[in-house]
């Protein structure tokens, strides 16, 4: 499982971040994007020492400066359950009805693309000579 | 190519550069070494007192921040008696 889709899948659930220089902030997620970037909403920030803190409505946090999250546990398997689902739901749409060839998996051969001659005696051509 | 994929699944030990231990059941990774641990515990090192375990969950830990991840020997780490153990922790990296 990717970090990040766990850390999508997190969107609205509390979660605990520090920061590289030993700040916390606690909150929702609200959003993030690939770099980790991430905003929070109703966050208690504490200093490095722990013993002061802030309440901010709304704060963002550059994914650099993170050191790690805390995320609900239940969430892994949640995550877990969802990708096993969408697994199965690609099975069952893919590979079957007409118009639904190839797919994922290796690249069609002789058709479209540039480079060598076609293969075997089919394509092209006129037809009944 | 180098790859975390054989520690999926695993239980590691990852140290941080503020000289943290943790061991967790790697859940997985990326590109960037950001690695997801489940079931993650820190263990703090003192020479006053035994190792400490302080249960963390489930963690999602930046790569920027590690320095070593390591499989635990599960067997092993379970004949240690842990509250026996005196040792330094680990100082942070400093720049």
């Amino acid at each position: 499982m990717l970090p990040l889709s766990l850390l999508n899948a997190a969107q609205n659930k509390p979660m605990l971040v520090e920061l590289k220089n030993g700040e916390t902030c606690n909150g929702h997620l609200i959003n993030c994007d690939n770099f980790m970037n991430i905003t929070l909403r109703d966050v208690y920030q504490t200093n490095s020492d722990g013993d002061r803190f802030w309440k901010l409505k709304e704060c963002y946090i550059r994914g650099s400066t993170i050191k790690y999250l805390r995320i609900p546990d239940t969430l892994l398997d949640a995550v877990k359950e969802e990708q096993v689902r969408a697994r199965e739901v690609g099975r069952s749409t893919r590979g079957t009805g007409p118009g639904n060839r190839g797919g994922r998996g290796a690249p069609m051969r002789g058709r479209g693309g540039r480079g060598g001659p076609m293969r075997g005696g089919r394509g092209r051509g006129r037809g009944v000579q | 190519m180098s790859s975390l994929q054989g520690y999926v699944d695993r239980r590691v030990l990852l140290i941080l550069q503020d000289g943290r231990a943790i061991v967790g059941v790697m859940a997985g990774f990326d590109q960037k070494s950001n690695v997801v641990l489940s079931d993650s515990k820190e263990r703090v090192y003192s020479m006053e007192d035994g190792v400490e375990e302080i249960p963390l969950g489930l963690y999602l830990v930046k790569g920027d921040m590690i320095i070593l991840i390591g499989e635990l020997d599960e067997t092993l780490d379970q004949a240690v008696d842990l509250a026996s153990i005196r040792a330094e922790p680990i100082p942070p990296i400093r720049y």
